[in-house]
Parts: C-alpha cells; structure tokens; sequence
C-alpha cells in the first residue's frame, strides 16, 4: 500500500515538474528573423584580412596556413619574382573540405587569415564552395582584428628543450610502456621495441602507463 | 482432447538496421527472437568507420589534433587530452600550470556535456520525450562556455600540445560560476521527473544486469564498470593532470543493473560541477602554453596514456619513429568497444524493448566503436 | 437563443415543408451527421496544432509559429502535405484488407458521437443504451487494427497490431467496469440522464468520495492506452524495433489512422468529462461552451501525461491491467454499490 502512495506521490511530482515549465517562456529563438549574437572567436568560414588604411592584402605567401592545414583545403598559387620572393597570385579556400579547426589562423604571423563568425554560407552546388582570393578578401573586409606589428625577432627567453633524441646504441630499459605491448618487429619498417626510455626532461613521471 | 506435443514455435530473425533511432549512432544488431525474448543478439559494425588512426599516419602531431576531436565528438576535449597527454609523455613536455587547470575545466565542462546528452537520449528511448529537451538546454550553456573560449561547439581543437590554445575570455568564469549555482536544481528537476517515478523504475531496474566478473573480463570500464560494484576511476587510481588536487567522490553501484548505471551518472554530474568549482576558484595565472617548435619531432618510442572519459577509459597509443613529424602509428582505444562487445552477453533473455534500455544506460556510441 | 432551439426550429421548418416524413427524417439524420462530422474535422485539426503547442511549451520552445498566428494553420497544411504524397500499397499486400482498415478505424471513431452529449438537447441521438453504444462502437478499432496489421504484409506490422489489439482489449475490460461503477449510481446508461444526474457540482462523480476519483484515475488510465498514447503508446514507438501497424501507410491512408488517434483522444477525454465531470452543466457560460472546457481541459490533462513520462514495456502494460487495474476496478464497484444501496451519500 506504501507503495502505491510513494507511486502516486513521484508521478504526480512528475508532472509538476513538466507543468512548471508551462509558464516558463522558451528559450529558443525564431531563426531567420532572429539571430544569436556570435563570440568573436566563434570559428565560421575563412576569410583573409587586408590593412585597414591601404585595402590591401595583409599575406606574404609564407605559406605558413597551407602546411599547417590537416585537410589540404587552402591552395596558394604564387609566382617568384626575379629576387626569388614569393608573388600571391591566387588563394583558394574549398569550403567543402575546411573543417573549421582554426590552424591556419594560428599559424599566420602576419593577421592575415581569419575565421569569421560568419556561418551562413551554404550553396546549391558543391563547386560553389571553392573560393577565390577575391571573394575571400571581400568577406574579410569587416571582419574585426587585432594588427600584428612586425618587430625585429628579439633574444627568444630559454624555454625547456624537448628531449634530445635518443640513441639506439643504449641498453635496452624497459619502456614506459611496460610489458603489454610487443610490436612485431619482423616487418621492415617496424620499430623495434627495446629502445631506450625517452628523456624525460622535466618533473613529469610516467605514470598511469601500464 | 488435449494434445501432448508442445506448440511448435520457430525462432526468427530480425534486423535492428543501422538506421533506427535508439542504435546511439549506426549500429546493426542481428537478433534471433523467440517470441518476444532475445535469444541472441550479434552487433554489426563498422558503419562509421572514417579510418582516423591511419589519417592521423600523414598529418603532423599538431594537426592531428582536429582528426581526435572526431574520434568521440560527444567528449572532443577529452580525446584531444588523451592525445595531449600521450605526446607530452613522450617529448616530456610539461605544461604549465594554468594551463592544467584550464584543461581540468574544459575536461569536467565536457564530461557533464557528455552526460546530458547520455541524459536526454536515454530517456528518449525509453519514451519520456522531454528530458531529453531538459538536458540539451542545460547543455547549450555550456556549450555557450566552449564557445567564447575556443570559438566552436563541438570539435573544439582547443587543447595543444604543451597546453591550450587561447586563454579564457574575461566573461568566462562569471558565466561559469552563474553556470554551476544553477545547474544543481536542473538536476535536481531530473532528479524528480525520473527517479523514483515508476515507470522509469519498472523499465530500469533489474534489467540488463552485468555482473562482476564479467564486466572485469570483457575489460568494460567508466560508469558501467562502477555501476557493477568495482571502484576504479582512472582520476584516482592512475591520477593523470592535477587531479589529486581536488576534492570528489566516485559513486559506485552495487548491482549492476540500468538504474545503477542511471543513479551513477546523474551522481558524476554533481561530482564533476564540484570538480569545476574547485578549479575555478584555485585557478592561478600564468602562461597558457609551454612553446612547441613548429617543427615538432617527438623522441622515438611508444607510449600508451589514458584518461578517465565519460564513457569509460579513453587511451591513446602514439609509436613515434624519432625523427618525423608525423606519428607513425596512432591508436584510439574507447570504452564504449568493449561495451558494445559485452551487451549480446546481458541482453540475451530480455526483450527488445530491454536491448533498447540497455543500449542507452551504457551509453555506446558508435564513433568510438568504429573510429 | 440555444443552439437546441435553432436546431428543433429547423427540423420543424422542415417538417412543415411538406415532404414525407421519410424524407424529413433522412435529411436531418444526414445533416446532423455532417455538423457532427465537421465539428470533429475542425475539432481533430485544432487538436494536433494544441498538442504540438503543449509539448512545445513544456519543453521550452515555440511549435509552429509560421504558418498562421502562431501556427494555428500548421495542421491544414500537413494534411495538404498528406493529401499530395503517393499512395503507397505494398505490392505483396492484401488489398481489401489493407484498403479498408483506415476507413474502419475512422467510421469506428465518429459513430461514437452519435450519443455524445455536445449541451442541453445537442444530441443526435439520445439512445437510452448510450454509454454502452460508446463502448460497443469503440471496440471496432481493434478490428481495424488487425486489419492493418495484416493486409500490410510486413511481420512488424503485424507483430505491431497484435500487440495493439491486445493492448487494447485488455484495457477495455477496467475501464467498462469503472464506467459501470458510474451507470450503478446514475441507474441509467443514457448519456443524457447521465449527465442530469450531476446537477450540482457536488453531485459531480468524481467528487462522490471514495469510489468516484477512483474510477476517475482508472478510466484516464485505461483511456490513455485505448488511445495509444504514451505511457502506452508502445506500439506506435519509433524507438521500439516492431514499428506498429501503420509503418506501411503513406498518404492520406496514414492521415486517415492519425486522424482516428486523435478524435479517439477527443471521445476518451468527452467521456470523462460527462460521466465524471458533470458533461455542458455549469453556470452562466452555455452548455457546449462548457462541454468543449471540459473536455479539453482532459484533452490537456492526457497530454500532459504524454510529455512527462516514459513508456511501459509490453509485458509490464498488461501485467499492468490485468493485476492491478482490473482488480481495482472490480472492488471500486463494489464499494459503488455499497454506497448506492446504503443510501449513504447518496444524495
């Protein structure tokens, strides 16, 4: 009989707390006539910035965004001029394999690519997706940003080296991996397990690796 | 007259597609049914298999990094922490302290993100519609969070090697703390509509129990291990990050069933918003990153990290050949393989609608199943 | 003037026009038919827009708000939707059958209306078997469900009719007992003496303590899973493997089997409201005002039940009726006949 209070009771609580949600306004909001108001750091489509006062292409074609994309979405065309300087002639985005992780932006040193928050770009057809250095600098006209000034490289402050690689020849301590792994090392490009435990240069100990 | 011989019954095959609202992503399952039983059930997967380890063979330790957030895009901090931890193991890197406690943050941001989605789907499947609404809505805050930190939703690329991306913005920790003061009476709202309700017990308890020792040999592990009675939680046992520096408890169940595991994850939503609490208020300042070379060669060798996910023990194991920027093999191991392995084991004997609940409290999904 | 008093001036404008009687007759049975027919068109349409309304504001959100203010046009729009898909019939499927299982499901669902008490006079019918013409008539969905079930061809469908079917039957039984606990105490099954029996509020049968909340709680209880709707909805879950009966249905056969869910939800919630909450009596606002507050205040009370709770599963739904309900029910009408012939509070 207890039971059946102690059911009667949690269902009822049930409902009132489904039913206290009635008076509540929603929170969702009608979407093409209202919009969110995005971060600024919000990671939309990619836009290359220019100099506020002269309109022109903040890039240098150091290439820096194209080598550090891991879908090989950006392709920079460029010439070499008679000095050997790199001369941009075409900068192409394909949105369609761009998976917004915002490397390139952290790769360039000189603010000249950008992901803005923009996320209304979708297309009809695939091909519509590719785009070129015009329309990227169009988009990225009023994108805000912070400039970069290029200063002279100042003395680096010592920061802690990675581990010196170490050498085969070493006794053949036992890994940190421990004994659960065994590579076979009878393919040829296999590495063979008994190599020397990493350097570890810091306070960190291997710990947690079984 | 009455007739001797038993009716003849005929077992018969049915087809749980990979399109079906409850499979948690795409997953196939071949039942044989008597009737309404389950007599055996046999999963099918690979449907999405993107061949991410071998992706992550050509691209660069830095740049793989947005291939981890697509291993588990429920819990992408996670996976990239995962493979933080295993590099900076191996090039004996340490990051600095803020940038610990930033991860800490995002980490336990990320698992109760997890959890709500767990939340909402779980009790979408057993019918009960609107939590699921409940939980995503307590969700997009702090979704809203990650998204003034790193600028996206979901696949955040936010933790690097050596520490984070960007520092938080200034309005992020008032919104977080605003965040964790409401977040307990959400779950106390969900506490309410599902706990002790009946119907929710009735589907819940008893069924698809996993008993301790199989749950120790089929190597299962996260809530579904505890909920089987073993106290074990990488963040303890094998503390990894900062970890010790803060106060919570591990909840554990006892027998092993839907509604343990249930009662156990709305109980780590509370213990991981103590966590955040704790990071928030012990945050130092400082540098958010130690300084990686561009052309970042980690030293020869292997190294297997792991970390306590949301579902279960996320591992990563790098083999590095010395002098390349590129790893040379990567391997993703998630918690939710094993749990996909050991469910023909518990179904068996119960009904779809059973298969069903129980798919939703271990909370499988398939990307970490299939990679 | 009432709305009764239109219609009895009508039928005796046309009973002075001269026809046969015959013919008098036929044309007043046919156009109650079609009022009665409209009304629940529009009411049916107005229903699916309030349900998605509630649901919407439960869980935070809006519903439709485009189409119309607020949305209010959503469902004539759905069904034009409906109107313009293919007919899907399964080549391997048995045709008749499969044909006419709609048009049972939706006949079976409007006859029930012919006893419905709208207010004061505004019945087509008043039979003085009513309630149990309501009960008979409501029993043919079950038919209709077989029906489709098995002229689909698909063994899912027909796992997921049977299942139906069962379900359904197995909540009719509690639920005609505690109707039967109510016509003890009225002494009449007409649905107008019915309602006349519960002038004052405090006549009202859910207010006749201790046997009428019971019946009350059975009935929305048995009447949610004669509706298939959550938490008994099972057989229509999307989340369940056997999909139900009518995942070969594509068209306007399917909105014919959603439209007969609906007005099965529309009668469920009528029969409350006259048995238990006195039907169109009230005061100051007329009679069918009072009907149509009524019953959709029971209409939102289901709802609500959908929106909040999970769903059984299939075994556990009938160990549900048959052990717990049907039990109850039959000592609810005991007690309801104690009561009723100890002249204690029996007023």
């Amino acid at each position: 009989m207890k039971k059946l209070i102690d059911a009667i009771k949690n269902l009822a609580l049930g409902l009132l707390t489904t039913g206290k949600h009635l008076g509540r306004r929603a929170i969702t909001i009608q979407y093409p006539t209202e919009k969110w108001q995005m971060p600024e750091r919000s990671r939309g489509i990619v836009t290359l910035l220019s100099d506020k006062e002269t309109g022109k292409l903040n890039c240098t074609t150091c290439l820096l965004c194209e080598r550090s994309c891991p879908t090989a979405a950006i392709k920079i065309v460029y010439d070499k001029d008679e000095k050997g300087k790199r001369i941009l002639k075409d900068f192409i985005v394909d949105h369609g394999l761009c998976c917004f992780c915002g490397l390139c932006q952290e790769a360039c040193n000189f603010a000249a690519i950008k992901l803005a928050p923009k996320y209304e770009f979708s297309t009809f057809e695939k091909e519509d997706l590719v785009w070129h250095i015009a329309k990227l600098q169009e988009i990225g006209r009023d994108v805000p940003y912070e400039k970069i000034e290029r200063k002279k490289p100042e003395a680096r402050p010592a920061v802690a080296k990675p581990a010196p690689k170490p050498t085969i020849a070493a006794n053949p301590a036992e890994t940190p991996t421990g004994k659960a792994h065994v590579i076979e090392s009878g393919k040829a490009d296999a590495i063979p397990v008994s190599e020397k435990k990493p350097k570890i240069v810091d306070k960190v100990e291997p710990e947690g690796e079984k | 007259m009455t007739t001797t011989k038993a009716l003849h019954t005929e077992e018969f095959l049915v087809n749980m597609g990979p399109h079906h609202p409850s499979t948690h992503g795409v997953c196939r399952f071949l039942l044989t049914m008597d009737g309404e039983v389950v007599v055996k059930a046999v999963p099918y997967i690979g449907y999405l298999h993107r061949a991410l380890e071998k992706i992550c063979e050509n691209r660069t330790y830095p740049q793989c990094l947005p291939i981890l957030d697509r291993f588990e895009y429920c819990t992408s901090m996670s996976c990239e922490y995962a493979f933080c931890l295993a590099t900076e193991k191996l090039a004996g890197i340490q990051a600095p302290e803020r940038a610990e406690y930033l991860r800490v943050i995002m980490l336990e941001l990320n698992r109760i993100a997890s959890h709500l989605i767990w939340f909402g789907t779980t009790s979408l499947d057993l019918g009960a519609i609107t939590p699921f609404l409940y939980g995503f809505r307590e969700r997009e805050d702090i979704l809203d969070l990650f998204e003034m930190t790193c600028g996206q939703r979901l696949t955040y690329n936010y933790i690097r090697i050596g520490g984070v991306s960007r520092d938080v913005p200034p309005e992020f920790i008032p919104k977080a703390k605003e965040f964790l003061d409401k977040f307990p009476a959400k779950i106390e709202d969900y506490v309410k509509l599902l706990n002790e309700n009946p119907i929710w017990m009735i589907r819940n308890q008893n069924v698809g129990i996993l008993p301790r020792e199989m749950a120790l040999s089929y190597g299962v592990s996260g809530p579904v291990l505890r909920a089987s009675g073993i106290k074990f939680d990488i963040r303890k046992d094998d503390p990894y990050s900062i970890y010790d520096r803060f106060d919570f408890n591990i909840p554990t169940g006892k027998v092993g069933d839907c509604y343990d595991r249930y009662l156990l994850r709305i109980e780590e939503m509370r213990q991981s918003s103590r966590i955040v609490r704790q990071a928030l208020e012990q945050l130092p300042s400082g540098e958010i990153k130690t300084k990686v070379s561009a052309n970042f060669k980690p030293p020869k060798g292997e190294v297997y990290s792991r970390i306590e996910n949301s579902r279960g023990e996320m591992g990563i194991y790098i083999q590095s050949p010395g002098d390349s920027k590129k790893p040379l093999r990567v391997k993703m191991r998630g918690g939710s393989y094993n749990h996909l392995q050991v469910m023909p084991e518990i179904v068996k004997g119960g009904k779809i609608a059973d298969l069903v609940a129980v798919m939703a409290s271990m909370d499988i999904i398939m990307p970490e199943v299939d990679r | 003037m009432e709305i009764a008093g239109i219609f009895k001036y009508l039928y005796e404008m046309l009973a002075k026009s001269g026809l046969p009687q015959l013919a008098v007759d036929l044309i007043a049975l046919v156009a109650s038919a079609l009022i009665v027919f409209t009304f629940l068109a529009v009411t049916a349409l107005f229903l699916v827009w309030w349900e998605r309304k509630v649901s919407a504001h439960i869980q935070q959100r809006f519903g439709p708000m485009r189409t119309g203010w607020h949305g209010w046009l959503q469902t004539i729009v759905d069904m034009i939707k409906l109107i313009q898909k293919e007919d899907i019939t399964p080549a391997t499927a048995d045709r008749p059958v499969f044909f006419w299982a709609p048009i049972i499901a939706l006949t079976a669902a409007f006859t029930a209306y012919v006893v419905m008490p709208f207010g004061k006079g505004l019945i087509v019918s008043d039979l003085n078997i009513g309630i149990l013409f309501i009960i008979a008539i409501t029993t043919f969905t079950i038919i209709s469900l077989l029906m489709a079930g098995w002229g689909s061809n698909n063994k899912y469908a027909l796992l997921g009719g049977m299942r139906s079917a069962a379900q359904v039957v197995s909540y009719e039984v509690p639920m005609v007992v505690a109707v039967l606990s109510v016509v003890l105490f009225a002494g009449s099954m007409s649905m107008m003496d019915i309602v006349n029996s519960q002038a004052k509020i405090y006549q009202w049968y859910i207010f006749r303590l201790p046997f009428g909340p019971i019946a009350f709680m059975i009935y929305l209880i048995a009447g949610t899973a004669e509706s298939n709707r959550t938490p008994f909805d099972l057989p229509e879950a999307e989340q369940e493997l056997v999909a139900g009966f009518n995942v070969e249905y594509s068209g306007m056969k399917f909105a014919m089997f959603f439209f007969a869910e609906f007005v099965n939800l529309f009668t469920i919630s009528a029969i409350a409201a006259t048995l238990f909450l006195g039907g169109w009596q009230g005061p100051f606002l007329p009679s069918w005002m009072w009907f149509m507050i009524k019953t959709l205040f029971i209409v939102f009370v289901l709802m609500w039940f959908r929106w909040t709770y999970p769903r059984l599963r299939v075994d556990q739904l009938m160990e549900f009726s048959w052990k717990f309900l049907l039990p109850i029910s039959f000592a609810n009408l005991i007690i309801a006949g104690f009561m009723k012939y100890s002249r204690w509070f029996n007023w």
